[in-house]
């Protein structure tokens, strides 16, 4: 017996051995029409898949397709509006966390919820520590958690505080924290997000350890080869709907993206003739937290796209531009003047808006009616004196409302209650009665359904023809590929090639992004 | 679309909601007000309809400075000790001759000057709301007693403490107060759009930050207008007993703040309005004037306080999470 298995030997109750009788390719866990909806939104429709014992399950699917939610179902984080789930075969509530858990579901997620401060062999230990007398272990714990690692393969020191490993290791302790659980059912949600190749392979290396101890993964990625690589079976969700379940052997890559986004690449992005004129904004050698010497320009009529990968410093680079955050060298020129802007109203009042990275953390007031939210930028103009006109207010916010087809019954309505493409369309709402002559799009996508998307492109190109010149900032390729002028790839802080309109292929940018 | 049809159905009650929250509080106050007048009495007397209007303003007005505060997803708890502080300036002023005005004005820039002092350990120092205030609360009762020497200075100007008990047309003159301060209030609140940037910096400052408000100039006069509430009541009260005293208002933070989350404020910001507070404070004034006429004792009247306090803001949570 490994020491890992003998750790999790301790586990062994009731609940678990329940989950250990079912004989692999077997059924362990059922989902019967399960459903979730938050207020309005339809996060996940009504979804039937069977996952088999100790297979590798992987799930794909565009962001906002519903993989986070079924997680969320699945690990008794959120409850479930409809359907039924089947444990071995039995009806489960998954109304809580630690039923999921005493169950043996376990997750391990992108971004590791584990406590920092502590140390590594705590955060393994945590609410399960060996006592004696009442009190703590500590030194004994340390060293079972020193085999345990060392028995893994990973070469991480129990004793140092988790806070001092890089995510990936973090997500290494993760994994070992759940196997060390007995965990009988393991989700990872985009492991490798924040991964070097080297963690990435060890991780495999766990994956495929565990499910030789009949432990079933579900293992969800957009990453096409990883899905290739390690899945015996593959879901493919699209806009919170089951589509399909293939075994790995019988489908291919064209196959699986066709079944995600279901329409071709000309149908969405929406990309006009437009002549492009006079820089509106440059920047030479701009330099400042997260970025460096960063030339760029951008015209009127022009879409800039700015490729690169999580951290590569073009939110950054956006900010600072913005004057939100504090610009170390280089110059800024707006409309050929050169301009100093050091805080966000200057931006705003030469004519430049942001539609930053996050909706929850830096886009919109979400326990605020969506009135509020949109009148934000402009409450000065609605205003009389001292006083507001509730009138102007009203009706600001009415038309854009009404020009974005914004889904809701009323301003009135909370942010918080609308869907994440709804949400985006408040932000963007707030800039177009600002008005702007540079638009910076951050991500603006993520999250957000695909009509929606085709509705934010269209909306692009209108503020093309209106003269404005537009920064596009995202992770994902296709879409500053398909509509970019001009395409800028961001890597580590700096600006490592630059493109026109299809002058590089898919793979030369990538390549670019990720530095190989 | 089918979406659009949900929608409608389901954000219509949570209106309905919101108002049924404001006429529960008022209903709440009069039915207390129905029982005590069948209960006791005394209590629809004149005398005791003044009184309770007395006791109830300065809480009041306390509450309505702090719910600036509170709506910015702030706290202030230094408002007791600046009423007791101001107190004891009031009465320092009037004794070295300086004129009634005077005093009083300086009282008040003493208010703006100790908000602004709290904005700029939040803004610049980047110090919690919560530690700048208490720090404050420590420190100026530690000075007001320095100054008194650890007693009282009485006041000597009669037009002055004759102020407090006066009526005009029949009300007295402290409730006028409550009007004086809640009437701008309201229109600065839910009127301008400098109450609109308080909202948006209690909901989410880096959001607000970012579509161009002031966040720092916004913090600023949450406080110094919290302060600057706290230092007129001090300048009533001085008038009402007549002396500068520095352990005065002791525990009115905890009052005021009562109040504000009685009145419907969201401790976690961006919810809030002016006449929430005001009902608040007349609601915790009328059970403590109701017990008094009851005989109940004073220590029960702490209890109750508590327990009314779990209620309604669990009543108002079960609201918010219905709204969801």
């Amino acid at each position: 017996m490994s020491r890992l298995e003998e750790i999790a030997h301790r586990h062994d109750d009731a609940l678990l051995s329940e989950g250990s009788r079912i004989p692999t390719g077997a059924p362990i866990l059922e989902l019967k029409s399960l459903q979730k909806n938050y207020g309005y939104v339809q996060a996940l429709k009504p979804t039937t898949i069977t996952f088999l014992a100790g297979e590798v399950h992987a799930i794909v699917g565009e962001n906002g397709a519903g993989k986070s939610t079924l997680i969320k179902l699945l690990t008794g984080v959120i409850p479930r509006t409809a359907g039924e789930v089947l444990w071995c075969g039995h009806p489960v509530a998954l109304a809580t966390p630690n039923e999921a858990i005493a169950r043996g579901i376990n997750a391990v997620h992108q971004e590791v919820v584990l406590c920092p401060h502590l140390t590594v062999a705590a955060n393994l230990f945590l609410g399960d520590e060996v006592n004696s007398y009442g009190l703590m272990r500590k030194k004994q714990m340390e060293k079972m958690a020193q085999s345990v690692l060392d028995d893994l393969g990973f070469g991480l020191p129990a004793g140092a505080p988790l806070g001092a490993l890089t995510i990936g290791q973090q997500q290494l302790v993760a994994t070992a924290r759940a196997a060390m659980r007995g965990t009988q059912f393991l989700i990872f949600d985009e492991p490798t997000a924040y991964l070097t190749r080297q963690e990435s392979a060890q991780l495999f290396k766990l994956i495929r350890r565990l499910q030789s101890e009949g432990v079933t993964i579900v293992y969800i990625s957009h990453r096409m080869e990883e899905v290739f690589e390690l899945a015996d079976r593959v879901s493919v969700l699209r806009d919170g709907t089951h589509v399909g379940t293939r075994n790995i052997g019988e489908t291919n890559e064209t196959e699986l993206i066709a079944l995600m986004i279901n329409r071709s690449i000309e149908q969405i992005y929406h990309k006009e003739e437009i002549p492009i004129g006079q820089p509106i904004l440059e920047t030479r050698g701009l330099s400042g937290p997260g970025f460096e010497d960063i030339s760029l320009t951008v015209r009127a009529g022009e879409i800039v796209g700015l490729y690169g990968l999580i951290g590569a410093g073009r939110s950054e680079f956006a900010l600072g531009v913005y004057g939100r955050q504090p610009v170390s060298a280089g110059e800024v020129f707006w409309m050929g003047k050169k301009v100093q802007i050091r805080n966000e109203r200057t931006a705003m009042d030469l004519g430049i808006a942001l539609a930053p990275e996050s909706r929850r953390d830096q886009g919109l007031c979400l326990n605020l009616p969506i009135g509020l939210n949109i009148n934000l930028p402009v409450f000065n103009r609605l205003s009389r004196g001292p006083v507001l006109s509730r009138g102007d207010e009203a009706a600001n916010a009415d038309r854009q409302i009404r020009d974005l087809s914004i889904k809701t019954p009323s301003r009135r309505v909370l942010a918080s209650s609308m869907s994440g493409g709804n949400q985006q369309k408040i932000v963007i709402g707030k800039w177009l009665s600002h008005g702007a002559r540079l638009f910076i799009f951050d991500e603006p996508t993520v999250g957000v359904d695909v009509g929606t998307k085709a509705e934010i492109y269209r909306l692009f190109a209108k503020l093309l023809k209106e003269g404005a010149g537009i920064i596009l900032i995202s992770s994902y390729l296709p879409e500053v590929y398909e509509l970019a002028d001009r395409l800028h790839v961001f890597r580590g802080g700096r600006l490592v090639g630059s493109h026109d309109f299809h002058a590089a292929s898919h793979e030369e940018v990538l390549a670019e992004a990720i530095g190989v | 679309m089918a979406i659009t049809s949900t929608e409608s159905a389901a954000a219509a009650p949570r209106r309905g909601m919101n108002v049924l929250f404001s006429l529960t509080l008022i209903g709440l106050l009069l039915a207390l007000w129905i029982a005590l007048g069948i209960g006791t009495a005394s209590f629809w007397t004149p005398l005791n309809i003044s009184n309770l209007l007395r006791q109830g303003a300065m809480t009041a007005i306390l509450a309505v400075g702090q719910t600036f505060v509170i709506i910015t997803a702030g706290i202030d708890l230094s408002v007791g000790a600046i009423v007791g502080f101001s107190t004891v300036v009031m009465a320092w002023l009037l004794q070295a001759g300086f004129p009634l005005w005077v005093a009083i004005l300086a009282t008040l820039l003493m208010g703006v000057a100790i908000g602004a002092f709290h904005g700029f350990g939040i803004v610049r120092m980047g110090l919690p709301p919560f530690i700048i205030t208490l720090a404050t609360l420590t420190s100026l009762r530690g000075v007001g007693l320095l100054i008194t020497n650890g007693s009282t200075i009485s006041i000597t100007n009669e037009a002055f403490t004759n102020f407090a008990r006066a009526d005009f047309l029949g009300i007295p003159s402290l409730f006028w107060m409550v009007i004086l301060v809640a009437v701008p209030a309201y229109v600065f609140l839910h009127l301008s759009r400098w109450g609109r940037y308080l909202f948006a910096v209690g909901s989410n400052s880096e959001a607000a930050r970012l579509s161009g408000v002031n966040v720092n100039r916004t913090i600023y006069t949450a406080y110094i207008l919290s302060a600057s509430c706290a230092a007129f009541v001090g300048v009533l009260l001085a008038s009402r007993i007549g002396i500068g005293n520095a352990t005065q208002a002791e525990g009115w933070e905890l009052q005021a703040i009562a109040s504000s989350v009685i009145g419907g404020t969201s401790l976690f910001g961006a919810v809030g309005s002016v006449h929430g507070p005001l009902i608040g404070a007349f609601i915790l004034a009328t059970i403590n004037n109701g017990a008094n006429l009851l005989n109940v004792n004073s220590f029960w009247q702490r209890i109750i306080t508590g327990l009314l306090i779990i209620v309604i803001v669990y009543f108002d949570q079960l609201r918010r999470r219905g709204s969801r």
